[in-house]
């Protein structure tokens, strides 16, 4: 008995969404709009952590060596640092290694190449490049390397790392919280708009739910097939939102690719990783807002 | 079958539509309900159905008594009684075969069953070749045939009919009277409201006649008085 009605009430459902065609693609464009713009918005916010981000991991602390200091000295203080909790990676760059790499930078300046042939040996000191765990303990990395008392070590100023840190911590902070609020009132309005739209869709069978109740059909009966109906029409809001945003998305990687050059910015890569959790919530939100503006809905339409 | 007893209704401020309205329909009746516009008659008929409550009284069908019934019960019923409107109050969106297995689908009737039995009720109001149609695409006599089939359908032992010749024509109007003049044959009670004064005196049944929401005549072979 249950099943019998639970497959009827699909089947009025379908056929409700097919009779009233141009009905349901009115709630599906509005829906599909909605979860547009929602993927929108969270295109920016994987953009901004990305950036943020990237500068964050570009944030180290160099120490520089004395320039005669033994190799084994430096290993042995290398080490050390490695040991300490704050401390994700050390890289030592050998005196070689720091004039190769100052070389390979200024291939294009004759000049400085110049200058340095006139030198006639290798200005450079060795140094250790360290860098954070987490950029936020920074002050703790700097307390547990001044504590560090070896000769090798010619010089420790990192003071002037410590302005640059906090100012990109102050706009990550903003930039979070611009986008939270900016977000929510996002969610807000799409809330709004699809619970509206799932309103009006039902505004026009007042008649029928008023009908179909003194024909003796319980409130189930006349509120399932409206549930299942803004399930289904959630269901294919996003289902049309994602063929829209892929070749959306896919258009617009080449630019993010050159405008954030260097940066491992990949929003296509993202959306494939995380595709069932994004549009599996998406549509979970769309149901909710469709299954509640349905049951308001039709609640107060078959009072009869 | 049909008992009211003291049954009044008020609507806000201060209509009163029916005031101690006292009657008892008997099994397999044929009962007119006349009376002018504005009367109570369609208050007596929401009454019956439930779709509105008495102020003070009591309301028993077929030994229920419902003058007081929840939500869930409304529906159940609603299934009981079949109801014949004057503006038809079929859904748009279904064919008349729909509409009609509607009735019997909110029962939880197996599909074999509606499939055999819609059809045959259909025959019987004169539609078997318009079962496909939607109501729009056929007149308005025969949207209230398929009315009368909806009602029939689940096979009720009560019929309501609130000025179903209301919106028809006087060879409509016939045909539909004699419809339920067939229906009211086989066993069904029928309890039929109108203000049709043609109708009335053509049945030569019982007429219970309300003036200003007081039973004011009450004749077992009766005319329209009023």
């Amino acid at each position: 008995m249950f099943l019998l009605s639970f497959l009827r009430v699909i089947k009025f459902s379908l056929q409700d969404i097919a009779r009233n065609i141009w009905l349901s693609i009115i709630t599906i464009i509005i829906i599909t709009l909605a979860l547009f713009s929602v993927n929108l918005l969270l295109t920016v916010k994987v953009l901004t952590s990305a950036t943020v981000g990237a500068v964050k991991d570009k944030i180290d602390v160099s120490l520089y060596l004395k320039s005669e200091a033994p190799e084994n000295l430096i290993l042995a203080l290398k080490s050390q640092i490695e040991n300490i909790d704050s401390v994700a990676k050390v890289d030592y760059i050998s005196k070689q290694a720091a004039i190769e790499s100052f070389r390979e930078k200024h291939k294009n300046d004759p000049e400085i190449l110049q200058a340095l042939l006139e030198l006639g040996k290798n200005p450079l000191s060795p140094g250790l490049i360290i860098k954070p765990k987490d950029i936020n303990n920074y002050d703790d990395l700097i307390v547990s390397l001044n504590k560090i008392d070896n000769d090798i070590i010619e010089s420790r100023n990192f003071d002037d790392h410590k302005a640059i840190l906090a100012k990109i911590n102050n706009i990550a902070d903003k930039a979070s919280e611009a986008g939270l609020f900016i977000s929510s009132l996002f969610v807000l309005i799409t809330i709004l708009v699809v619970y509206n739209a799932v309103r009006v869709a039902i505004f026009t069978h007042k008649r029928e739910i008023g009908i179909m109740k003194l024909v003796g059909a319980s409130t189930w009966f006349i509120r399932a097939p409206y549930l299942i109906s803004g399930v289904i029409y959630a269901l294919l809001g996003v289902v049309v939102a994602i063929i829209i945003i892929y070749p959306f998305l896919s258009l617009i990687q080449p630019y993010l690719a050159s405008f954030f050059s260097g940066l491992k910015v990949n929003i296509l890569d993202y959306y494939n990783s995380n595709f069932l959790l994004i549009f599996g919530l998406e549509f979970l939100a769309a149901s909710l807002v469709n299954v509640l503006a349905s049951l308001v809905a039709v609640g107060k339409y078959s009072k009869v | 079958m049909i008992k009211l007893s003291n049954i009044t209704k008020i609507y806000p401020p201060d209509i009163t539509a029916l005031h101690k309205v006292n009657l008892h329909i008997k099994p397999g009746e044929f009962v007119s309900v006349v009376g002018q516009s504005g009367t109570g008659k369609t208050t007596l008929v929401k009454l019956l159905i439930s779709e509105e409550k008495a102020d003070d009284g009591k309301i028993v069908i077929g030994g229920w008594d419902i003058t007081a019934i929840g939500q869930a019960e409304i529906s159940v019923l609603r299934r009981q009684i079949g109801v014949v409107f004057q503006d038809f109050k079929l859904l748009y969106k279904k064919t008349l075969f729909e509409n009609v297995a509607f009735a019997l689908q909110v029962c939880g009737e197996p599909q074999r069953k509606i499939n055999n039995i819609v059809p045959q009720v259909l025959k019987i109001v004169g539609l078997e070749n318009k079962m496909h149609r939607y109501p729009l695409q056929i007149s308005g006599g025969e949207q209230q045939r398929a009315v009368i089939a909806r009602a029939l359908v689940h096979r009720p032992k009560i019929l309501l009919a609130d000025e179903p010749t209301g919106n028809l024509d006087s060879i409509n109007a016939d045909e539909i009277i004699e419809i339920l003049q067939k229906i009211n044959k086989f066993g069904t009670t029928v309890v039929l409201v109108t203000h049709n004064r043609e109708v009335v005196n053509k049945l030569r049944k019982r007429v219970i006649t309300i003036e200003n929401g007081l039973v004011v005549g009450d004749q077992a072979v009766g005319k329209y008085v009023l």
